[in-house]
């Protein structure tokens, strides 16, 4: 192993940012993101081709020491559990710099940086084998995206942006406060294989789950703490919601699986039946609220309060369905809901009105991107033969095992998604011609089409024939399980 | 004393002696020197600081008490001192400009603020309370002056007044808990007290006396209740006096504090639970009160009052860890702060007074550079990794965790939250706003390069904190 791969899917967005500031043109700037994203993504393509899924163990392990008094260190490795996230965030990436090509007009060179950094740290959040190098990477993560909101975002995007600067702040402080607790229990050391390793006493255990829970519920997010996700979501330019909805949701989700069952396994056993509640108040409270919506991209923002919701009832199930379904539904929301995202941003850039109201008969101006966007339609609903339907199907088996009322609800949900999702796409897509928007439209283009088809294909792709994906995560699940098992069973 | 020992003395404090002399040789230059050709005198002042730097650095590492236990030159005191030095030097180059234009660049600005510096390195160095009250009072004597320096300013002479009365009445205080002290241990060096004090640590005599002299001290780093000066000071006094007094004095303060509480007389007694108290409200009034500011220069003082109280957290934690991270955070926050100060100061051009934080509206949009160095220092102010405020602000939490304090660490962080309110609005202005105006910030060399140290300093120590970490904590195990 000669080259230290993971550092270099880390580092390489940031020099990218770094290069992109002495820039001047923006057509260079544009031409030059696209290339280290694209470089970023051939890497993370090459990690996972190497990648091997009969283990649990970390591959790809680097370790450097950073602040040795403190036991801190930079390492970096990936498992089951963060593989297909460190290529979600890859392809995203470039997703994000195509769909912003023109949709940003002004100051291009500083959101080119921004969204440079703003990869940077997801990929080290999902790397970090050293919970201070997590830490680091998690909050700097609201530098880069408090500017992408604030000055790229819409007519609200002020109050956007404060709302989820400080919802996520103050989460992510008690997290911190928690992590030094793990850490002066877990012998001076922030190597999170060490603290995995350790047996905290129950009364600790709980203490650190709800300071964990608050961060990472805040970035689900769950639904008492959601209500930053629709304001960011909608005055989010469109490659800031497509980072928000794609990659930085799945953020709490994997620190759940992470930090919370493997370190705290007591804890997360014990408080499964209150996580699974609060999931699946979300599938369905979310369904309902989008089910009220006109704005098609809060429809889109609150369909993903309940689609995390699904993700969090897989995960606290705690059996083997669940928890990969969960793991697997994480990578189809960020395909799925990305894609979304990019649509809406697609079709808000030629008629500037994202009301339903205002679309109808969509399909014959443009009849491309209609198609498309129903395979997204379905997908977001999880019809067989999409993606979704592989997640979804394990995340319900898996939650009925653990919970009968919670897995019905969640059944619930679904039917919910059905109805508001299918009455979006009929009222956008179908019908007769809308007389306020344009009558003349241009089609998905070909740049367009570059970011559409990787996603597309995922769909299928996962839908059709899941068992790589599910491969990958296989033996990490596993493991997982005994680890909240073996430890979490005394409960 | 004998002519051996007075040698011994005179070497171990060698650097206050040269900033001394110095200063008095300046007093007298300044009379020859004429009108417009003031640049000799910075340069002078610089050459002075660095030559006290020089000898400072280059014995470092051994112990050297001198003046029959009033004084020690020890690894702690050549932290402290290094701090100093910088925040003087950086200071001295921020001046030029805006001293011209303020028309307050005469001899004896530079002369008292190296005055201000001797004083300064007596508190870090001082291990006598009668010592510890030389450099207290040369300190601040000095501060006051140069608070009223803009003579035809109201607020300036106002922000002066003030800061003499109410520095006086913590003189008082804190001179009759030395007398409280002396009158109970029979000394007032602080290594003897302890071993004096055979009985109960926790004699509420004692007790009173500590309370006195930290009330006292506690004025001097502008912490709750006697933070009331700082607002109205931080804005009257000339930007880079305040600049100055936000980060010399006030590390300054806490080096006395620190050696007062490592003494084992303090440390034993409940005083930590008054620091607590203190460190807790200081914090929430500073960051409460800030979020109403309108005025750049008052946010600042309200923010360096919720910075003090951060720091006294550190305090509270106590042992090698706690001290440390108070020193290291002292350091963050003198280049964090002073790059900041640096901004506004730059800002102050012609008709524009750059101290109406709603001025700084898009700022972002005509000056990408300086935006952005401005984005960092107000992050860093946040604590926001991968700034260095972060990790001033995570050791410290280390530090009271440490000690099983995890609830006053809850409370740190929640009103650091706060905090981060009224700094990320700045950003949002700078960033976020349509400009109103044409900015012209002045932007000699000598500014520049102020803002390269102290964004270099901010950066640099959030990326790499290892090195910095390991000077704070061979400051305390060292000394």
């Amino acid at each position: 192993m000669g080259l230290p791969l993971l550092s270099l899917i880390v580092l390489v967005p940031a020099a990218g940012a770094v290069v992109l500031m002495v820039l001047r043109s923006d057509g260079a700037v544009r031409w030059t993101a696209l290339a280290v994203t694209l470089l970023d993504l051939a890497l993370c393509i090459a990690m996972l081709s190497g990648f091997d899924t009969t283990t649990h163990a970390m591959q790809f392990a680097e370790k450097y020491p950073w602040v040795p008094a403190l036991g801190i260190a930079f390492s970096l490795g990936v498992d089951g559990i963060s593989a297909l996230f460190v290529f979600l965030t890859a392809l995203l990436g470039t997703v994000c710099v195509l769909a912003s090509w023109v949709a940003i007009e002004s100051r291009v060179k500083a959101f080119m940086v921004s969204l440079l950094a703003m990869q940077a740290l997801m990929l080290g959040v999902f790397c970090a084998l050293d919970l201070f190098l997590f830490y680091v990477c998690w909050e700097a993560m609201l530098i880069p995206m408090y500017l992408i909101i604030g000055i790229w975002g819409g007519e609200g995007r002020i109050y956007a942006a404060f709302k989820f600067f400080l919802y996520t702040l103050a989460g992510s402080l008690l997290f911190l406060v928690g992590v030094i607790v793990l850490y002066q229990h877990g012998g001076r050391t922030f190597d999170i294989l060490a603290l995995t390793a350790q047996d905290l006493p129950f009364g600790i255990q709980s203490w650190l789950f709800f300071a964990f829970l608050v961060a990472f519920a805040v970035k689900v997010p769950m639904v008492p703490v959601h209500t930053w996700l629709p304001d960011a979501h909608v005055q989010a330019p469109t490659a800031g919601s497509i980072i928000l909805a794609g990659v930085l949701l799945k953020m709490g989700a994997y620190g759940f699986l992470r930090f919370s069952l493997p370190m705290l396994p007591e804890a997360s056993v014990y408080y499964s039946t209150l996580m699974l509640a609060l999931s699946a108040l979300a599938i369905v409270y979310g369904g309902l609220l989008a089910l009220a919506q006109d704005d098609l991209k809060k429809l889109v923002a609150y369909s993903s309060i309940s689609h995390m919701g699904f993700v969090t009832l897989g995960i606290f199930a705690l059996n083997l369905r669940g928890l990969q379904g969960g793991i697997l539904q994480m990578f189809n929301h960020g395909v799925t809901t990305g894609a979304l995202f990019l649509f809406v941003g697609l079709i808000y850039e030629r008629t500037h009105t994202r009301s339903i109201a205002d679309y109808g008969g969509l399909m014959k101006l443009v009849p491309v991107y209609t198609s498309f966007l129903a395979l997204f339609t379905l997908s977001s609903m999880a019809l067989p033969g999409t993606n979704s339907f592989v997640g979804e199907l394990l995340v319900l088996s898996g939650g009925f095992a653990a919970n009968l009322a919670f897995g019905a609800m969640a059944v619930l949900g679904a039917l919910l998604g059905a109805a508001y999702l299918l009455g979006m796409y009929g009222k956008v897509a179908l019908g007769p011609v809308s007389l306020v928007t344009p009558y003349k439209m241009r089609d998905v283009n070909a740049r367009e089409m570059a970011a559409i088809l990787p996603l597309a294909a995922f769909v299928l792709w996962v839908g059709l024939y899941p068992k790589p994906f599910l491969a990958i995560t296989d033996a990490s699940v596993r493991h997982l399980l005994v680890q909240v098992n073996a430890e979490g069973a005394g409960r | 004393m004998n002519a051996a020992t007075l040698y011994q003395s005179a070497v171990a404090s060698l650097p206050e002696i040269v900033v001394i002399t110095g200063a008095c040789i300046l007093l007298i230059l300044g009379q020859l020197v004429r009108t417009r050709r003031e640049d000799v005198l910075l340069w002078a002042s610089v050459a002075v600081v660095a030559t006290a730097a020089l000898l400072t650095l280059m014995p470092a590492g051994e112990v050297r008490t001198a003046y029959a236990g009033m004084f020690v030159a020890d690894s702690f005191s050549v932290f402290f001192k290094s701090i100093f030095y910088l925040t003087t030097l950086l200071t001295f180059l921020l001046s030029r400009r805006y001293a011209d234009l303020e028309g307050i660049g005469s001899s004896e600005y530079y002369v008292l603020l190296l005055f201000t510096l001797s004083g300064m390195m007596i508190m870090a160095s001082a291990t006598d309370l009668l010592s510890i009250y030389v450099g207290l009072e040369l300190t601040v004597l000095c501060t006051y002056v140069l608070t009223g320096f803009l003579r035809h300013e109201r607020r300036s002479n106002e922000a002066a007044l003030k800061y003499v009365i109410l520095g006086a009445v913590s003189t008082g205080i804190f001179l009759y808990g030395v007398s409280l002290v002396y009158g109970l241990t029979g000394t007032t060096q602080l290594d003897a007290m302890a071993a004096a004090v055979a009985g109960d640590p926790r004699d509420p005599g004692l007790l009173l006396a500590v309370v006195f002299i930290v009330a006292g001290l506690v004025f001097k780093v502008g912490a709750v209740p006697f933070h009331m000066w700082v607002p109205d000071v931080y804005e009257g006094a000339p930007t880079t006096i305040t600049a100055f007094m936000s980060v010399g004095p006030k590390a300054a303060g806490f080096a006395v504090i620190l050696r007062v509480f490592l003494n084992p007389l303090v440390a034993g007694s409940d005083a930590w639970i008054v620091v607590a108290v203190i460190a807790v409200v200081t914090m929430a009034l500073g960051s409460f009160v800030a979020l109403v500011q309108d005025n750049f220069k008052r946010l600042l003082a309200y923010s360096s009052i919720a910075h003090a109280g951060f720091a006294l957290f550190g305090i509270v934690a106590g042992g090698a860890d706690g001290i440390a991270s108070v020193m290291l955070y002292l350091l963050i926050y003198a280049f964090m702060n002073l790059g900041i100060f640096g901004i506004v100061i730059m800002m102050r051009n012609g008709a524009f007074s750059g101290e109406i934080i709603e001025d700084y509206a898009g700022f972002a949009r005509s000056h990408a550079v300086l935006a952005l160095l401005m984005l960092l220092y107000l992050f860093s102010l946040a604590g926001i990794p991968p700034t260095a405020g972060f990790f001033a602000k995570f050791y410290v939490l280390v530090a009271l965790v440490e000690r099983g304090f995890v609830v006053l660490a809850v409370i740190a962080v929640l009103l650091s939250a706060v905090a981060a309110y009224f700094y990320i609005r700045i950003v949002m202005l700078i960033y976020m706003r349509e400009p109103t105006r044409a900015f012209e910030p002045a932007l000699p060399p000598m500014v520049r390069a102020t803002l390269a140290v102290t964004a270099a300093g901010t950066i640099g120590i959030g990326l790499f904190p290892a090195w910095f970490l390991q000077l704070a904590q061979n400051a305390v195990f060292g000394g």
